[in-house]
């Protein structure tokens, strides 16, 4: 009776969601709505048994105060034997625990359930959905689907059981009252939905409190982490003053939300007390006068007093119920508007295979016809004009251009994370729309500027587009990728784990993993993005000999900066505002293209450095 | 998480000598708002008494009155009643204010200590200890001493008072009634041990598999174009599915802990009452006991079961905010290693700077430096050039004072930096870190940080003296552009822009420059080497040199290796000295186009 929440009961104000509440009745609400049925109808058995375990509960509660009405009248004040209505009231209490203990145990169960079942879902369900909807969508936006919003929707699930047994209660306490005296009965719930209403007050009210406390904490977390993350700049600048001052005014905003939540509680809480304890006195005015004039029993009294106490807590939670709802019915919105969401980039009904090379016809011919490409489908700026090229297979051509020509668009293209827009990009005479994606991206394999690198050995990374690659595979490629050497210097060699827990490597050796990671699948087309632009300029000639092999023998793709590793490929294309600007091999453009010289130059001022970045961070 | 209410490892959890020491310290800390506290607490007190007089009320109007027939007993009883629950309204609602003021300026003055202790810190103690510690210490574990004023504060001492007022209460109805209700301390004491023992570690697994589940989604997410361009999006769908199964797993441990233990406590308050109805009752038929007293008895125990489970949860939550309190204590406590002086000279405009005899090795790592003398004169730019590690970039730190020599000494027109404030130092010495970092606000707000009193116009006044104001005028909203956090918006060389702009701003005498490593765009990198250039004009630059383009325009080259200067003199000098940095040079140059 302290009256705060009990903390069995979801509150849902711990892990509130920070987008926007829809609010009930909108149209998108209804796919929130119709994830929570569906989640519902999958748990319908542990549903059923966490209703019947709550109407078992409802029916041994009730019982207790009704005991101990007749102990005190039959047994106390009469002449039974007492300690028959002891034994009742201990049997009641029993089965009433074991109910609440059933009760409590399905609901979460159920609710884990379901939170589980959906994040696996979530989760598939991003990996699949396309690059284009990923370019706009933060990672935090996503992660907190399947976290925050998840948790709040996963509340709506235990609040099933448990409000059926609070509803259960009311409607059993409030017929056995009315049975017994209608008049008191009357008079003493009279005052009682009060506590509802101000249950339901308190819960809206305050959820949006806490909401801006942690908004505030968020902030000031922010100024924390900026500021030892650039504690160098803090000293170098003498900024101590600047950042002090920051923390002191987000301090103050904690603060004043925290006072405001308060005051929330406040108003609310003692008048939640107090409206239950009303109906307290008027049983004990007008129940103890009706005992005087004989017309109840003390035991009634007792009784009464005793179903009183009883609804408090299930009025209160049935009062907050409503917002709790009604928040996790947004989530659940949220949450359906990923799955809702349907990938762009699938494969064809009736997909082609490629052709197997022969000896005649060596495959990894890759032709750009007449493409035409802007991001965010094509509404956005077009990124590729009338982009035509074509690349013999065994070629490696090298695409050129100052930041922003296109050229990391045409890498993405090329293993279709995104459709052209107009035009078509064949490969060995297929076009990609027609392919399994799975079978063109073995063929056409992609290293990335941001070597991205996940938790796991050397090993599973290598191997990450055939996890039962043998050894001698994994060998092999990272042979290849010139990174052999530097893994088995690992005491653990290949088995070396990486990640947030395990060793950091250089930008140099993650992006060597990273190529033989491509390279272990054996693609007819490499497409090396950047990739040797984190490498250290005094071990680049390391990777360029690496590079040097792998290019002879296949289709290779090259976008690079420095003129060394640009002068490997056979063929130099230069690109600028998404058109072909000039072509050539290298020696000839270097000695006939102005504005090639320009851009090599530029790029070739600026050197790179070897810091250690830990893998899996990017 | 509901019912798991907070939890504490092994090695956090504080024996009760260093609780006490916590505490102790706490309550000096809270010293400012004592009488508050006091107050809350009285409050507290009052408010328990109101509730517990309910059914002593009760008993009177039973014993007095009703049995009696005596209305007017009975009216009185309940007109006590209802002033006692109007009085509880009023001193709880007050009680929740206060309480909440007491703990909410208390944490408000530990934010902001902690956070100036972490100001003060030099770099060293930077360097040995992670950022993300150090962050957490400021976000978790202030959150988890908040999380316990924001309710847990008030629900624990209610729930203690209660529980402690209603047995005093019910030794005061009844000695032998109480004693005959004792039969079921030993399962509740059991239970609640147990409970708290279980939910402890209960809680702890979840909160390790969250941050594994969480760690798995996020590289899940931040890594999709890495698992579609291999064509691993279900085996990655599988991965993830393991790792979200052992949280569901260790959800479902915690749900076993958190379902017994309610019943349990539910069915010993039953089955107390059960036993005050019969034993009382007993005593009421052979007229040992009145029936109001057993009446009361039985309504005292209707509110004595919940304090005890309310404090069996909250438990957790008091342990691990003791054990945050106390590494939070541990934090304050560390010594500052780069002190302001006790009593500080003052340091002239411009002047020689003099290295003299200066060794420095990092904590109790090796030495660095050693026996090194150099003196820089006013307005010479200095190069210092050597491979990574061999001790340049620590030189210029300690010449900025971002360190404190081991031995030896440096000054500045011949005052000790130490005998300095570290606020006047850093008016003639500013260092400008190779990276831009950029913090929340704008980007007018970023150049200031080294001059926060400095008007927009003297902002403008800096960018137009390096050449670039119409680069950082063109962003949309001009100077006054957002830069969100970590300056995502501003590309590299813009952000090094900002860098320059800021020591532009300050107007230092003296200026440590780390030179970037990264790559920029070509546009940009001609517009910060020019504005480099403008910065450096009439400053005495020490410049730590990664191009040896860089050390070819200065006065003089430092070659720093193996803990001391190799070789200094100028460019030309050092060419055709033929030594050290004739071979750098020449390996450099070599390597450009």
């Amino acid at each position: 009776m302290s009256g705060q929440q009990p903390s069995d009961e979801p509150t849902g104000s711990s892990e509130p969601s920070n987008e926007r509440d829809s609010i009930d009745g909108s149209p998108a609400n209804s796919r929130g709505r119709h994830l929570l049925v569906d989640a519902l109808r999958r748990q319908r058995l542990g549903l059923l048994m966490g209703m019947g375990a709550a109407l078992g509960w409802t029916a041994f509660r009730v019982t207790v105060p009704r005991l101990i009405q007749l102990g005190i009248d039959r047994g106390i004040r009469g002449t039974d034997p007492l300690w028959r209505w002891s034994l009742f009231i201990a049997i009641a209490g029993m089965f009433s625990g074991i109910f609440l203990g059933l009760r409590r145990y399905t609901a979460f169960r159920n609710a884990r359930r379901v939170e589980a079942r959906t994040r696996d879902r979530l989760f598939a369900h991003i990996q699949r959905l396309h690059i284009a909807y990923h370019d706009v969508t933060a990672t935090g936006e996503l992660m907190s689907r399947a976290n925050t919003d998840l948790q709040q929707f996963q509340n709506v699930v235990t609040m099933v059981p448990i409000t059926t047994g609070n509803a259960l209660i009311v409607v059993a306490v409030a017929v056995v009252m009315l049975l017994t005296d209608p008049v008191l009965a009357l008079l003493a719930l009279i005052g009682l939905p009060l506590v509802n209403l101000l249950g339901k007050k308190f819960s809206e009210k305050l959820h949006p409190a806490v909401l801006a406390v942690q908004k505030e904490s968020a902030e000031l977390a922010g100024v924390v982490e900026e500021t030892v993350a650039g504690m160098r700049v803090v000293k170098g600048f003498g900024a101590e003053g600047v950042q002090a001052e920051k923390l002191v005014t987000e301090a103050d905003d904690v603060y004043r939300e925290s006072i405001r939540v308060s005051r929330i509680r406040a108003r609310y809480l003692p008048g939640i007390e107090l409206v239950p304890n009303v109906g307290l006195v008027i049983v004990l005015a007008y129940g103890g006068q009706l005992v005087i004039d004989d017309q109840l029993t003390i035991g009634q009294l007792v009784g009464f007093n005793l179903y009183v106490l009883m609804l408090i807590q299930p009025l209160r939670m049935l009062g907050m119920v409503v917002a709790q709802w009604q928040r996790a019915i947004a989530a659940g919105d949220r949450i359906a508007e990923v799955l809702d969401t349907a990938p762009v980039i699938v494969d064809p009904s009736h997909p082609t295979a490629l052709p197997e090379a022969t000896r005649t016809s060596p495959v990894g011919r890759i032709e750009f016809n007449h493409v035409h490409f802007g991001y965010a489908g094509g509404s956005g700026p077009p990124v590729l004009t009338d982009f035509h090229l074509t690349i013999n297979a065994g070629e490696s051509v090298a695409i050129v251009g100052p930041t922003g020509c296109g050229k990391s668009t045409v890498a993405r293209l090329a293993p279709r994370f995104y459709d052209v827009d107009d035009g078509s990009i064949l490969l060995d005479g297929i076009d990609l729309r027609e392919l399994e994606r799975r079978e063109l991206r073995r063929a056409i394999s992609l290293v990335f500027e941001d070597t991205f690198l996940f938790s796991g050995t050397i090993r599973e990374n290598i191997a990450f587009a055939d996890p039962d690659a043998s050894m001698d595979d994994v060998r092999q490629a990272a042979t290849l990728a010139g990174a052999r050497d530097f893994i088995e210097d690992f005491e653990l060699g290949f088995d070396t784990q990486l990640g947030e827990r395990g060793l950091s490597l250089s930008g140099g050796q993650r992006q060597r993993i990273s190529i033989a990671r491509s390279l272990l699948a054996n693609p007819r087309v490499l497409i090396l993005d950047d990739a040797t632009s984190a490498v250290d300029p005094t071990k680049e000639h390391e990777i360029r000999d690496a590079m040097q092999e792998v290019m002879a023998k296949r289709t290779t793709i090259v976008i690079a900066h420095r003129a060394a590793t640009i002068s490997l490929a056979d063929r130099v294309v230069v690109l600028d505002e998404g058109r072909i600007v000039a072509e050539g091999t290298h020696s000839d453009l270097l000695a006939t293209n102005e504005r090639y010289r320009e851009i090599l130059a530029a790029s070739d001022a600026g050197e790179s450095d070897d810091t250690p970045v830990p893998a899996g961070a990017s | 998480m509901g019912w798991l209410q907070g939890g504490v490892t092994e090695e956090d959890r504080l024996d009760l000598t260093a609780t006490g020491a916590v505490l102790a310290r706490t309550a000096r800390l809270a010293a400012p708002y004592r009488r508050l506290g006091i107050r809350a607490f009285f409050l507290l007190v009052a408010w328990t008494g109101t509730i517990l007089a309910g059914p002593f009320l009760v008993r009177r109007a039973l014993d007095d009155g009703i049995r009696v027939g005596d209305s007017g007993v009975l009216f009185e009883s309940v007109v006590a009643y209802l002033a006692a629950a109007l009085l509880g309204y009023v001193l709880y609602r007050s009680a929740i204010v206060t309480l909440a003021s007491v703990g909410e300026s208390f944490l408000r003055d530990m934010r902001i200590r902690v956070f100036d202790r972490l100001l003060r810190q030099a770099l060293g103690f930077y360097d040995r200890n992670k950022s993300g510690v150090l962050v957490s210490r400021m976000t978790s574990d202030i959150d988890s001493l908040s999380e316990l004023v924001q309710f847990g504060l008030l629900m624990f001492t209610g729930a203690l008072l209660q529980l402690i007022g209603t047995i005093v209460a019910l030794g005061f109805l009844s000695g032998r009634l109480l004693l005959v209700c004792l039969i079921s301390v030993p399962i509740v004491a059991l239970a609640s041990v147990k409970f708290q023992r279980d939910s402890n570690r209960a809680y702890l697994v979840v909160r390790d598999r969250i941050g594994l589940t969480l760690s798995a989604l996020q590289e899940g997410i931040a890594g999709v174009r890495i698992v579609q361009a291999f064509g691993r999006e279900e085996l990655e769908a599988s991965r993830f599915s393991r790792t979200n199964d052992s949280l569901y797993r260790s959800h479902m441990d915690s749900v076993k802990v958190a379902a017994w233990y309610l019943p349990i406590i539910e069915m010993a308050g039953t089955i107390t009452t059960a036993a005050a109805i019969g034993i009382g009752g007993w005593w009421v038929r052979s007229g040992e006991l009145s029936i109001g007293t057993v009446v009361a008895f039985v309504l005292l125990l209707q509110g004595m079961f919940e304090p005890v489970q309310q404090l069996s949860q909250l438990f957790n939550l008091v342990q691990s905010a003791t054990a945050s309190l106390s590494k939070l204590y541990e934090l304050i406590d560390e010594p500052i290693e780069v002190p302001d002086p006790d009593e500080p000279q003052s340091l002239s405009p411009a002047g020689e700077i003099d290295v003299s005899n200066l060794s420095f090795s990092y904590g109790d790592g090796p030495r660095v430096l050693s026996n090194v003398d150099l003196t820089v004169g006013a307005g010479e730019r200095i190069a210092f050039v050597g491979p990574t590690g061999a001790g340049k970039s620590t030189l210029a730190k300690l010449i900025a004072r971002l360190y404190d020599p081991s031995e030896g000494s440096i000054s500045f027109d011949g005052v000790d930096l130490r005998s300095a404030t570290g606020r006047e130092l850093r008016d003639r010495v500013l260092v400008v870190p190779q990276e831009g970092h950029l913090f929340t606000g704008t980007v007018a707000d970023n150049i200031r940080i080294a001059k926060p009193d400095a008007s927009d116009d003297e902002v403008r006044d800096a960018l137009d003296r390096i050449g670039v104001l119409g680069r950082i005028e063109g962003f949309e909203n001009g100077l006054h552009t957002e830069v969100r956090e970590g300056g995502a918006r501003l590309s590299a060389g813009e952000r090094q822009l900002v860098s320059l702009a800021r020591a532009a701003l300050a107007d230092p005498a003296v200026l440590v420059l780390d030179e970037a490593t990264s790559s920029l765009d070509p546009g940009t990198e001609l517009i910060v080497e020019g504005a480099l250039e403008e910065l450096m004009t009439d400053r005495t630059v020490i410049a730590i040199a990664h191009r040896l383009s860089t050390s070819q325009r200065c006065d003089r080259v430092a070659v720093i290796d193996e803990g001391g200067i190799a070789e200094i003199g100028t460019h030309d000098d050092l060419v055709a000295a033929g030594g050290h940095y004739a071979a750098l040079f020449d390996a450099w140059q070599r390597g450009q186009p």
